[in-house]
């Protein structure tokens, strides 16, 4: 078992440091504050003779978070202040206005909602999870992760508190080729296939970015994001040898390309993903890199559960299933119906256990995480949300690893890795959320445990299935 | 310096109070328009001004406003009623009973509530005790309840506590044998939709030093309950919990508040079995309080699957008749607690609609600084003064005449007597995934003055008390 950092020799509980991570480059504000200001003054008039010129009282405004409190009041509106709570507008309609700001409204893209934008931007500026009152505003379900509920446990579970209990519970996996069992002899040593597996502290890496985003200051942000985690980032062998990286958190990315290049590796990688299966490439890492461990990039072709069955004969214990960053495979199906496919059919050979499937693609929220290793993947690399926590903007449609355009400043590195440290903080902490509630004690219990979600389809069904007009 | 013997903050507060009450009446006219960032998929502007509009007149908007359902576009909202011809509706809507029991069971005290919907656990802390007066005196006005909420009782609700649930929370904030014997039902919260799996939340503004009085806890600090109940592992465990309650307080009747696990049928049942005469199912989507919102929409299933699935097994183990199932967790308007009730439920919990009508414009900034800036979600003794009591009760009031006008109404043209019988009539429903008013989430003006638009023609005089 290969660990990456920890020699520790006493137990240390994981934790990931977060601090506020302030933006850098503006954000526009939520809302847009609009003042009638003829009005306004007309109104400053009438309330001086009113209340006889207490000045207390006229100025009195009906914002509590300060959007009239500059030194101009209601003639010069901080709108960066404004949350909507819309009482100004509620108290004086033919007065203020309060709209969505359509700077804010259109970032992100048709999957990365504007919704899933402040998501991340909050989390990764504050490492904090997400917390409003008056519930819940969205739709009411939908197509691919909408449609999935976790499932929860009233009395008898394991778990206590969450995120602020004192009960542990676990969030690292295994990546790597498990043996089903292990064997020992009569000496108590073991004997027979062991583990190649490298653990790692939470079900998430950092996957490589598009060709479209990559700076130094990027690769940088994610070597360093990953190193101070204790996970993993993948990053493709040219950019490792231009910048001379050598970390054992950096996983390469290898292409048919690469071969000649593997040689100039300065460093031993715990892990090593290839581009594309090509059987001469897989061999020759093999034996120029035996204690690495060996993924395949596998895209969501029709067939691929084919492919991937193949590849396990073939000896590949770790795959990487690559969606569009959309969430859909070639055929257009959603992921999470493809990563349940995939699982299943490792399941129905009896291999699932002795491999690993990681993820990406599709995966842009705290919750998709659970939702994700509860369809079958073990670990998700994360990639748009990298690169949203870093302020980019999306320019259009970024539909995939080729087809995309970020607006990608250059942004100082440790504010960057702050941001990504907050990030994973956040999404952990609401992992953990979820494992509480369903009263699971570590993250590798979920991969797969479809009875611990429910779908909307299936549910559907059974509630409405017997009402006229279901299913016309 | 006073003027008319009113110090600068009463005026300041008058000034207030005045401007917001005109813009809760203005606004739902619609001659500005609507506020274009009013409202979201589940709760539209429109279902937010019509709220307005029933708190202020007792009645459904006429001016072309979406009042029965919202946008979400699943659930209650791709729900409808398959009414009978005209010429079969009742006509007499004198004759329609919207009351219901809230004990099934043949023994223990019987409690009846002239409308088929109490009023949901809302603390002191979360609320002002401005809102928890308003609340409980419409209560009392209509004969049924609200509930304490997991934060005690604050003095000036005691005097109400007949119309009271006290809810004892895995938190035990403001339980005491004390509240436990005031009240005449008693709600064991397990879990909430909001935030299934996980404790309440008070975040450290909203915990003033009056709140943490009440709750015996540090000022200033946040409170997270534990979750679940630590001294509960089993369903024995829960039994005892009900045992515990019915030795304080032998005449109660015992509420178990659950939320919508994959499992929740089978929760119902442990929970009749252990002694509950009323499960409180609390869907997802719902709730007031501060809540993860990784959890709101992701952890438990929506409340509108919830409430068939429990009602088909309770009836299936032959228990349905004697405990009654109450539904919450995103009861907006008084077409979803027809539909919950024809789904199954016996009657709902109100929470967000009691507060949209007296002003709560869904902003989810409860949990934020000093609270609510409307006066609603706060203990900030400036800003509760934005709710008199007098007032909200009134609003409330008019609420719960509108929910049960209409209800009535809507039982006349099923053909219905009382609401009791609608219960689990899910034939009488229709599935409509391409429901019009999912195309309702656009931020329009409203089609007409409301003086120029004749009541529409489903809600007629006949059915008004």
């Amino acid at each position: 078992m290969v660990t990456l950092s920890r020699n520790e020799p006493e137990y240390v509980r994981y934790e990931i440091k977060i601090q506020p991570a302030p933006d850098v480059i503006p954000f526009p504000s939520r809302f847009k504050v609009r003042v009638k200001k003829h009005r306004l003054a007309g109104l400053l008039l009438k309330e001086l003779v009113h209340y006889r010129g207490q000045k207390e009282v006229v100025t009195s405004r009906p914002c509590v978070y300060g959007v009239f409190s500059g030194p101009v009041g209601g003639f010069a509106p901080r709108e960066d202040k404004c949350v909507g709570c819309l009482r100004c507008t509620t108290q004086y309609p033919e007065m203020v206005e309060i709209f969505r700001n359509p700077d804010r409204e259109n970032l992100g893209d048709s999957h990365f909602t504007r919704e899933y934008v402040d998501s991340v931007h909050y989390e990764s500026q504050s490492g904090r999870v997400p917390v409003r009152g008056a519930g819940y505003r969205g739709k009411f379900g939908g197509e691919g992760w909408d449609g999935m509920w976790t499932d929860m446990s009233e009395i008898v579970r394991p778990t206590r508190d969450g995120i602020h209990g004192r009960e542990f519970i676990s969030t690292a996996v295994d990546i790597g080729e498990k043996p089903l069992l292990l064997q020992f002899n009569s000496e108590g040593i073991m004997v027979g296939e062991t583990p190649h597996c490298l653990t790692i502290p939470i079900p998430m890496l950092f996957d490589a970015p598009p060709p479209s985003a990559r700076t130094r200051a990027l690769t940088e942000i994610l070597v360093r994001s990953a190193t101070e985690t204790e996970t993993l980032c993948i990053l493709p062998l040219p950019e490792i040898l231009e910048f001379s990286i050598r970390n054992r958190h950096v996983v390469p990315l290898i292409s048919l390309s690469d071969r000649d290049k593997l040689s100039e590796l300065g460093f031993a990688p715990s892990m090593i993903e290839m581009e594309k299966w090509d059987e001469n490439l897989y061999g020759i890492i093999r034996d120029q890199f035996p204690e690495a461990i060996v993924a395949v990039r596998l895209p969501y072709s029709p067939g691929f559960e084919d492919r991937l069955l193949m590849l396990v004969d073939h000896g590949v214990g770790v795959f990487h299933l690559v969606g569009s960053y959309h969430g859909r495979g070639q055929n257009g199906e959603f992921v999470r119906d493809l990563i349940s496919a995939g699982h299943r059919a490792l399941v129905a050979v009896g291999k699932r256990d002795r491999t690993t499937l990681i993820g990406s693609g599709g995966i842009i929220a705290a919750e998709h995480v659970p939702k994700a290793i509860i369809c079958g993947l073990d670990a998700v690399a994360l990639d748009t949300p990298v690169l949203v926590a870093l302020q980019a903007r999306m320019i259009g449609e970024c539909v995939d690893w080729n087809n995309n355009q970020f607006d990608i400043r250059e942004v100082p590195v440790d504010w960057g890795v702050q941001r990504l440290k907050n990030l994973l903080a956040s999404w952990r902490d609401q992992l953990l959320e979820i494992l509480g509630a369903m009263g699971l004690r570590e993250v590798r219990r979920s991969r797969g445990e479809t009875g611990r979600a429910m779908f909307q389809e299936d549910l559907e069904i059974e509630a409405f299935g017997e009402i006229e007009g279901y299913g016309d | 310096m006073e003027i008319d013997n009113k110090t600068i903050e009463q005026l300041i507060t008058e000034k207030h109070t005045i401007a917001l009450r005109r813009g809760f009446s203005v606004w739902p006219r619609g001659e500005f328009g609507k506020p274009p960032a009013l409202g979201d998929f589940r709760w539209t502007a429109d279902l937010i001004l019509s709220t307005w509009i029933q708190a202020e007149t007792g009645k459904p908007p006429t001016n072309g406003l979406e009042y029965r359902v919202g946008a979400s576009g699943g659930g209650f909202d791709v729900l409808d009623f398959k009414f009978l011809p005209e010429d079969q509706w009742i006509t007499n809507g004198n004759l329609i009973d919207t009351s219901i029991s809230l004990n099934g069971r043949p023994y223990d005290k019987k409690i009846k509530i002239s409308v088929p919907w109490y009023g949901g656990g809302m603390s002191y802390g979360s609320i002002s005790d401005h809102v928890m007066l308003s609340r409980v005196r419409a209560a009392k006005e209509w004969g049924t309840y609200t509930s304490s909420g997991e934060g005690g009782y604050p003095d000036t609700i005691v005097p109400y506590k007949d119309n009271i649930i006290t809810q004892v929370a895995t938190g035990l904030f403001g339980v005491r044998e004390q509240t436990i014997q005031y009240a005449p039902i008693i709600e064991l919260k397990y879990a909430q939709g909001a935030k299934p799996g996980l404790g309440g939340h008070l975040l450290a503004d909203k915990s003033t030093a009056s709140v943490a009085k009440i709750r015996e806890s540090v000022p200033w600090v946040s409170l997270f309950s534990p979750f679940p109940f630590h001294s509960v592992y089993s369903v024995e465990d829960h039994k005892k919990h009900l045992d515990w309650i019915k030795t304080i307080n032998p005449a109660a009747l015992l509420c178990v508040k659950v939320s919508t696990p994959t499992d929740v049928d089978m929760v119902a049942v442990g929970s009749f079995y252990a002694g509950a005469h009323i499960l409180n199912i609390d869907g997802s989507y719902g709730s007031t309080g501060a809540a993860p919102e990784i959890a709101k929409k992701n952890i438990a299933m929506p409340v509108e699957y919830a409430i068939p699935k429990v009602h088909k097994y309770l009836v299936s183990e032959g228990i349905r008749d004697e405990l009654i199932v109450m539904a919450s967790g995103g009861i907006r308007t008084a077409y979803d607690i027809a539909k919950a009730i024809a789904l199954g439920a016996d009657g709902c919990v109100l929470g967000t609609t009691e507060l949209v009508a007296i002003g709560c414009t869904r902003c989810s900034n409860c949990e934020r600084g000093r609270g609510c800036p409307f006066g609603l979600t706060t203990t900030d003794p400036e800003l509760s003064q934005l709710v008199d009591p007098d007032w909200g009760m009134r609003r409330i009031s008019s609420v719960y005449q509108s929910f049960q006008f209409q209800l009535k109404d809507i039982l006349r043209r099923l053909g219905l007597t009382s609401i009791r019988e609608l219960r689990g009539r899910s034939d009488l429903l229709l599935y409509n995934k391409q429901h019009p008013s999912n195309d309702k989430y656009k931020m329009k003006k409203v089609s007409k003055p409301e003086e120029e638009l004749r009541v529409e023609e489903s809600v007629t005089d006949s059915v008004v008390e």
